[in-house]
């Protein structure tokens, strides 16, 4: 008898409709109807975190929104300099407090409402300075505990009255303008807070930038279109932007990265300095150049733990008192600064495209940089006799040095394992130091766990880090004020541990408030001076940035401070050459 | 037949259960959570950073916010993202359809490669073509996916014949109908034939040792001294009987083909769960990863159910209490 | 008495079979010289696994001559200069003026002989400032050769350490369930499912992330060898479990129940040794396994960490295309995990080979 047995061949058949079931009825948005062509497409490495772009400031969320949304002010990516933007001009009274800004009257909403003055009070009152909504924005604009009032005039004129003199204010005026008609709602509402999150219908997301988002597929890509309401016009009088649509492609691997734009997918990419060999070569054939814009934005550095405080709860020291005794030893801290090989860092990290740093603003920052620091060579015997006369040398003869009080100079340093280039750093200096007769034991921790060591717990003993960086040095007081909770060597000190740092909360308070520039820089110069001398931190070094762009973008402007892409509006395709 | 499936399920709840719970455990021990990334950032002050946790809940005990997940879960809500500040839910359904795909493509690939190259291979039991065979099952089995996923975009980089990673092309939006489905299915390639390459060795080396096994039994003896052609013998009585064990198979297949995913689309670049749940692991977004390892538990039992299934109809010798 | 005999002949039916086949025995000789590098890790490596020179970066191999002006000399190597070229790519070039010769049993970086004896001496060198890079540098200028002999210890050890472990556990299950049957046996299944159930990576991540970070490099070693031994136990308990299924209906099973041998006697003393030989077969197929969920694990920065060396995170150095064009080296790693992969699958094959008429001939399948 036949047995009626269920074979394979029934059931494997159905997989084929299921699977092409799959794939042809594949969720599909509407088709987005512009051509292709007139098009710039780039790449990040991760989704954006959301569109709010009062809730969410790292890079991935302000790739975004800075295409979408503008400032009462613009910083000039060549000068530095603040220039008017959605503000034609201001006034500014005699004391220096209130500031009375005139706005252009031509600006449009991407979706066609006017923009006015009811916007910028909005932002302010009701976003910025909302207390239910968690903004860093309102860290820079509350000085003291102080915020400022902003005020309506009349439909083109918002009035801003600071309770001190506030240097930087200007440059902040570069934040991002939000709609009121669109979000007034979701804030009396109190959802402002999740209003805009990356499931917004792109639609919704209106500023007054040159583009608006125009789709977003999570964890592939983000494709903008041209505002047709954008206010500038070009230097001949078009119409801006040219650009039908710019692309942003979600790559997390920067080899792929790489790869797509040497065979054509990307128009332009970010390079590291081991990839230089590999793309330079290849620039006439591929019809591309590559930018070298000078050093990096921000620092890199290693530093003591310096804090001398008790674990509440356990009543033990963050740091055992003798090792502390040598991280608080300047000369213990200007000996390791002898023994960075920065030379060879660069050569290996950056494959020679990289920098040395010594102080703590580098030259990318411009006006307020001071080249005219204390510099510590690489001198393991320079290093060697500071460390003798300080008191340190092997005396049992077992290879590595004791401190002055007897015991054994060995710690731990760590850096974030998620950085490849750090932790190669970590290797080199770590060497160095072992050379010097330290025994130093590296760790490469994942990031969460070594800022929670340093924001939270504060037991650890060395670590190299970076931070990013900007022009303004007022926005780095976190860092630089002895009360701040990024003074990571001793953080949120009641009051200054030491006369130098005593001398730098002064310097950061008065330089605030302090209008003419010059006079800042003079402030600032002495900062600079004081850390590059007292070495809270020892700086490492700077990469470069180096940017591969095709050739076929006309107005393309590399500029130290703006990047290559700080244009998007007035960016056109050339026609191509030959 | 239908009880039992009823059964298995009511017994997989506990499981899901039990599962979420050890993943929110292990999120837990660990120090930091997402906060972290914040608090380096020089522009951002104690007081701000104070009020996001409050906004998470994530100052208040343990114990309390996974009782606030499980009373969530009854109600059909998988809970915040943390990193992404949007319900996990929509984050995750596209995700899961796209790894589905991925994994769905790779299944596909691999049983239609394997099975005819096990059953050609047990055919020509160690002549020429067997050895051949053998040889690169050995190769694709000990090569790291990861490593021939690389491999392969370098290869497509060369040649510039399939696009490197993604899921749809720049243009994807101009294509017609047509278009886009060959797009879908050329960016489909590589990490298809990365993830499935390890799984048709594997899975070739059982056929081919169960047609080997089969072919040596008595009922073949006796259907080939009845006359039958031995194509008949082959394809009808031998093959069927070979298949069966694989179907066991179905479900262990799948789950590994979910798991092997994760590695590739990090590397391919294919927005699918596995690189979501990275990033997830690495921000500390809990109850994201609690909702991936889920949903990972889901498809591995329902595949396994069918797998069960299939089983029960097609083996009669197999009986369940 | 009866069951040693069993046992033993067993045993070397399947020796005999295994020796038989060529292709096997050659994988197990290379098996063996893997296991007796990583061993004598220290003696055979020129360098310590950190030793590092940073004018070396990326190094080429070093070529050893063996001829001088037209005649055979002893094998020397000259030094090398590096210079940067127009686009910054190394070029490495040898002055013949500095030649360093090949030396044997020199005295060099210090390491512990099988991590014991204190040692000094190395199979071969060259006297310093002279460099000698078998197979090239990494990025620190550290020896890939040295390194890749360091490394073989950490990854083949978590092979064995982490299949041994996961068989244990597997053995224990796996016996119980098997022996048992009925509730026991629906319990202990549904629990290894369970296990299954997530898949394997992701169960991977989380499980890592739950590793304590002040934990030092050993404690991260055995750490991740008890994290892929939970995942791995399962399986093999399943395969237990089946052929003690079939085992306990032996006749000598029943006999000596019938004598009233305890249950756990019965199981240690009759059951267990024939699934051991029966499932060492698995036990070889799944330590590839391991090695590759190490790689894996380390491709990612959740493996060994450096400065020590393991093939996983050598391997994730040189997942760059951009530096496998100018230093296609760093790819050694890969190579020795493909070629201990291969052997293991071999032997394991072949070992199954042997033992599958046995198993068939006594009656059921597992």
């Amino acid at each position: 008898m036949k047995r009626k047995s269920f074979s394979l061949k029934t059931v494997f058949p159905a997989f084929f409709p299921l699977f092409f079931f799959c794939i042809y009825f594949y969720p599909v948005q509407a088709a987005f109807a512009d051509k292709y062509g007139g098009g710039l497409v780039l790449a990040t490495t991760s989704d954006p975190k959301s569109f709010n772009e009062i809730t969410a400031k790292e890079t991935s969320t302000s790739l975004v929104t800075d295409l979408i949304f503008e400032g009462l002010t613009t910083a000039n990516a060549f000068t530095a300099k603040i220039e008017p933007n959605l503000a034609k001009s201001w006034d500014i009274s005699e004391d220096g407090l209130t500031w009375t800004f005139h706005l252009r009257e031509d600006v449009r909403w991407n979706d066609g409402k006017p923009f006015t003055a009811d916007d910028v009070v909005f932002t302010f009152n009701d976003l910025i300075y909302n207390p239910a909504i968690p903004s860093s924005a309102r860290d820079i604009f509350t000085i003291d505990d102080k915020t400022f009032t902003v005020e309506k005039v009349d439909s083109y004129t918002v009035r801003f009255v600071l309770p001190v003199k506030f240097a930087p204010f200007l440059r902040g005026m570069g934040q991002a303008i939000l709609p009121k008609h669109k979000l007034e709602k979701a804030v009396a509402q109190g959802r402002f807070n999740f209003t805009w999150g990356i499931d917004t219908d792109p639609g919704e997301i209106v500023g007054t930038g040159p583009f608006n988002l125009a789709r977003y597929d999570p964890g592939q890509r983000l494709v903008f279109e041209r505002n047709p309401y954008y206010w500038k016009k070009s230097v001949e009088g078009d119409s801006l932007p040219y650009l039908e649509k710019i692309i942003y492609l979600i790559v997390p691997s920067t080899d792929v990265g790489l790869l797509k734009f040497m065979e054509g997918t990307l128009d332009g990419y970010a390079l590291r300095g081991m990839d230089y060999p590999m793309i330079k070569p290849l620039e006439k054939k591929g019809n591309f150049t590559v930018y070298d814009l000078g050093p990096d934005m921000g620092s890199q550095f290693l530093f003591f733990n310096q804090n001398p405080g008790k674990n509440p709860h356990s009543g033990e020291y963050f740091v055992a008192p003798y090792k502390l005794a040598w991280f608080m030893n300047l000369a213990f801290r200007k000996a390791v600064a002898h023994a960075i090989d920065k030379q060879k860092i660069i050569e290996i990290v950056n494959n020679k495209l990289g920098y040395p740093q010594s102080s703590a603003l580098g030259p990318a920052a411009g006006f307020f940089y001071n080249p005219d620091v204390a510099e510590y060579d690489y001198d393991l015997d320079k290093a060697g006799t500071i460390l003798k006369e300080a008191g340190f040398g092997d005396r049992d003869g077992d290879g590595v040095i004791e401190g002055p009080q007897g015991h054994r100079v060995e710690f731990s340093l760590y850096t974030n394992a998620g950085s490849t280039d750090r932790v190669d750093i970590a290797a080199i200096i770590r060497q160095d130091l072992e050379r010097l007769g330290m025994k130093v034991n590296f760790r490469a921790l994942e990031f969460n766990t070594l800022v929670s060591q340093l924001t939270s717990s504060f037991q650890w003993e060395a670590v190299i880090l970076g931070l990013t960086g900007g022009i303004e040095p007022h926005f780095g007081k976190n860092v630089w004020m002895s009360s701040g909770q990024l003074h990571m060597w001793y953080p949120m000190q009641e009051k200054p541990a030491t006369d130098w740092e005593k001398r730098v909360d002064e310097i950061f308070t008065q330089g605030v408030q302090e209008l003419d520039e010059n006079k800042r820089k003079v402030l600032y110069d002495e900062y600079q001076r004081i850390v590059a001398e007292e070495l809270p931190v020892i700086y490492t070094v700077l990469s470069a940035r180096l940017y591969a762009v095709r050739d076929k973008f006309g107005n393309l402007k590399p500029a130290n401070y703006g990047g290559v892409f700080h244009n998007p509006e007035e960016l056109y395709i050339k026609e191509e050459p030959r | 037949m239908w009880r039992y499936a009823f059964k298995r399920l009511l017994v997989a709840i506990p499981m899901l259960l039990g599962i979420a719970l050890l993943t929110f455990v292990l999120m837990r021990v660990s120090p930091g959570n997402y906060l972290d990334t914040v608090r380096m950032d020089p522009q951002f002050s104690k007081e701000t950073i104070a009020r996001y946790e409050q906004l998470y809940q994530l100052d208040k005990p343990l114990f309390y916010q996974y009782v606030q997940w499980v009373r969530n879960l009854l109600h059909l809500e998988l809970g915040y993202s943390f990193y992404y500040n949007v319900p996990v839910d929509k984050i995750i359904g596209e995700r899961i359809w796209n790894t589905f795909v991925l994994a769905l493509a790779a299944f596909l690939v691999t049983w239609c490669v394997a099975i005819p190259l096990g059953i050609w291979a047990a055919l020509n039991r160690n002549r020429f073509v067997d050895r051949v065979i053998q040889f690169f099952s050995y190769i694709a089995l000990s090569l790291p996916s990861f490593f021939l996923g690389m491999i392969l975009l370098f290869w497509a980089s060369q040649t510039g014949t399939l696009p490197l990673g993604g899921m749809h092309g720049p243009d994807y939006e101009s294509l017609g109908w047509l278009g886009r489905r060959t797009d879908l299915l050329k960016h489909l390639a590589i990490p298809t034939v990365a993830l499935s390459i390890g799984s048709i060795a594997a899975l070739q080396r059982i056929m081919r040792g169960n047609m080997l096994e089969v072919l040596e039994q008595k009922y073949i003896l006796t259907a080939r001294a009845k006359g039958l052609s031995e194509r008949r013998v082959v394809y009808h009585h031998a093959l069927r009987n070979a298949i069966n064990p694989l179907i066991t198979l179905l479900g262990y297949e799948f789950s590994s083909l979910l798991s092997g995913a994760a590695l590739i689309e990090i590397i391919c670049s294919w927005p699918g769960l596995g690189s979501l749940m990275l990033t997830a692991v690495r921000s500390k977004d809990v109850y994201l990863v609690m909702a991936s390892m889920m949903m990972g538990g889901i498809l591995f039992i329902i595949g396994n159910l069918l797998a069960d299934i299939a089983l029960a109809r097609a083996d009669p010798r197999i009986r369940y209490d | 008495m009866t069951k040693s005999a069993e046992h033993f002949s067993e045993f070397q039916i399947a020796l005999r079979g295994f020796t038989r086949n060529r292709l096997a025995v050659s994988c197990a000789y290379a098996l063996l010289t893997l296991y007796a590098g990583a061993l004598f890790a220290g003696f055979f490596a020129p360098y310590s696994f950190q030793n590092e020179d940073r004018s070396y970066s990326y190094s080429p191999p070093t070529p050893v001559k063996i001829f001088d002006n037209g005649g055979l000399v002893v094998p020397y190597v000259t030094g090398t200069q590096l210079t940067f070229n127009e686009y910054n790519a190394r070029i490495y070039v040898g002055d013949p003026e500095q030649k360093y010769p090949v030396r044997f049993f020199v005295p060099g970086d210090e390491y512990r002989l099988l991590g014991i004896f204190p040692c000094r001496y190395h199979l071969f060198g060259v006297a310093a400032p002279g460099r000698i890079y078998l197979l090239g540098a990494d990025a620190r200028g550290r020896d890939v050769f040295s390194r890749l002999l360091y490394g073989a210890q950490v990854s083949l050890s978590i092979g064995l350490i982490g299949v041994l472990i996961s068989f244990a556990i597997g053995l224990l299950v796996g016996g119980i369930s098997g022996y048992y049957g009925g509730r026991i046996d629906n319990f202990l299944m549904r629990l290894c499912e369970m296990v299954m159930m997530v898949p394997g990576f992701y169960l991977l991540l989380a499980l890592r992330a739950a590793v304590p970070d002040n934990f030092n490099s050993l404690q991260v070693y055995f750490a991740i060898i008890i994290i892929l031994s939970f995942i791995g136990w399962a399986g093999l308990a399943r395969i237990i479990r089946g052929m003690c299924l079939s085992l306990r209906e032996r006749e000598y099973v029943l006999a000596a129940k019938g004598l009233g041998l305890s249950d756990v006697k019965i199981i240690v003393r009759h059951i267990l040794p024939h699934t051991l030989s029966y499932s060492i077969f698995a036990v070889m197929l799944s330590i590839p396994g391991y090695i590759l969920g190490e790689s894996g694990l380390s491709l990612i920065g959740l493996g060994i960490q450096d400065p020590y060396a393991s093939w996983g995170n050598m391997l994730s150095d040189a997942m760059s295309i951009v530096r496998i064009k100018f230093a296609p080296w760093i790819l050694w790693p890969a190579f020795c995990i493909f070629l201990t992969v291969v052997c293991f699958n071999v032997i394991g094959d072949a070992l199954r080979d042997c033992l599958d008429p046995m198993l068939k001939s006594e009656g059921e399948n597992t």
